[in-house]
């Protein structure tokens, strides 16, 4: 190891910890997740990277939408990214998160994923390469130095924006809010 | 096979217009008000697999294809029913009574199209959950606008700050 990499070992552990063990959550949606079996198996092997599939949102720190969004299937990922320990990062997986894609037009697909929960990255295409995973990770790591994979305290701050638009899109949610609504508001 | 099934078909019922594919697939056409007895006599004569119901908006004829997929284990083979029914107030029939299996099939049409099953047990919506003035997949329902007033409408997070 090199002594630079020392330093930032001694300066921030919890970052580099972050940083090298991002497990993510095995959570499939749409057809990106046709992708994501490869990656974790031995050909491409994502656990070079830090990145191990997880059953459970509670051991998860980073979260992969992979494909198109219902919005049934938003009201799955928006308790699934609640139930995720901080710091939380996600990462849109394909066209389809970002501006719907090829459901452009279509009456039960969400069109903008950001508009619901924070995104920390993209990855466009459709389909993506599965080295596009490891892409996007290594982006990841740099924004984590950075601090501005920052998703998960844009959340909090602006929880209301983000409840709101949610009941907009679903009608009521039938959980709680996770933090106090309208308090910090402004 | 298919050859002698169709010669029984138009020997009992009338009214009835048959063609067959390249692969030897029997597809029958039949008016509404017989498409209950053909299915049924379909049954009896060994095709007791009901694979499929679907539907078929015809916004230029007015009408509402509804085709059954019918296959034979002994035979091997496949036959497709279409009917055709008026597309205002569309109703039909349940064929709930000679396949069972046409329960869920329906249902999907019902909340998807639009079409009133008589006789159906429960039509209760089976995927959506949202109650739309015109069922999505007709196609007077137009995809655009309806995105265009739900989903365009929800601001970005960053934008209302």
């Amino acid at each position: 190891m090199d002594r630079n990499v020392l330093t930032k070992w001694l300066k921030q552990p919890q970052k580099m910890g972050n940083k090298y063990s991002l497990w993510a959550i095995y959570f499939c949606t749409g057809c990106g997740i046709i992708e994501v079996p490869p990656v974790i198996t031995s050909r491409w092997d994502a656990e070079r990277f830090g990145v191990i599939p997880v059953a459970t949102p509670r051991q998860a720190n980073l979260f992969l939408i992979t494909g198109y969004v219902s919005l049934k299937t938003l009201k799955a990922i928006i308790r699934t990214y609640e139930l995720m320990p901080e710091p939380k990062y996600t990462v849109g997986f394909g066209s389809c998160p970002i501006n719907g894609g090829m459901y452009w037009d279509s009456y039960n697909t969400i069109k903008h994923l950001d508009k619901y929960i924070p995104i920390d990255g993209w990855i466009a295409g459709c389909m993506p390469r599965p080295e596009a995973i490891f892409i996007a990770v290594t982006h990841l790591w740099t924004l984590i130095d950075k601090d501005m994979a920052n998703g998960y305290k844009k959340y909090r701050e602006k929880y209301p924006y983000y409840r709101t638009n949610q009941e907009r899109a679903l009608g009521k949610l039938a959980w709680p809010p996770q933090f106090e609504k309208g308090e910090e508001n402004e | 096979m298919s050859d002698s099934m169709n010669k029984k078909l138009k020997a009992v019922f009338r009214g009835i217009k048959t063609a067959t594919g390249k692969d030897g697939r029997l597809s029958v056409s039949t008016p509404p008000e017989n498409a209950r007895d053909v299915l049924r006599s379909l049954k009896d004569e060994g095709y007791t697999h009901l694979a499929l119901i679907s539907c078929v908006d015809w916004i230029d004829k007015q009408k509402f294809e509804l085709i059954y997929i019918l296959s034979s284990y002994f035979e091997n083979e496949h036959i497709i029913l279409r009917t055709s029914i008026p597309r205002e107030n569309a109703k039909f029939t349940s064929i709930i009574d000679t396949f069972e299996n046409a329960e869920p099939y329906e249902r999907e049409i019902h909340e998807l199209f639009g079409i009133d099953f008589e006789g159906h047990p429960r039509q209760i919506p089976l995927f959506l959950e949202r109650n739309y003035e015109i069922p999505p997949f007709r196609k007077d329902f137009d995809t655009r606008a309806y995105v265009k007033q739900l989903f365009d409408e929800i601001p970005f997070v960053e934008e209302d700050r």
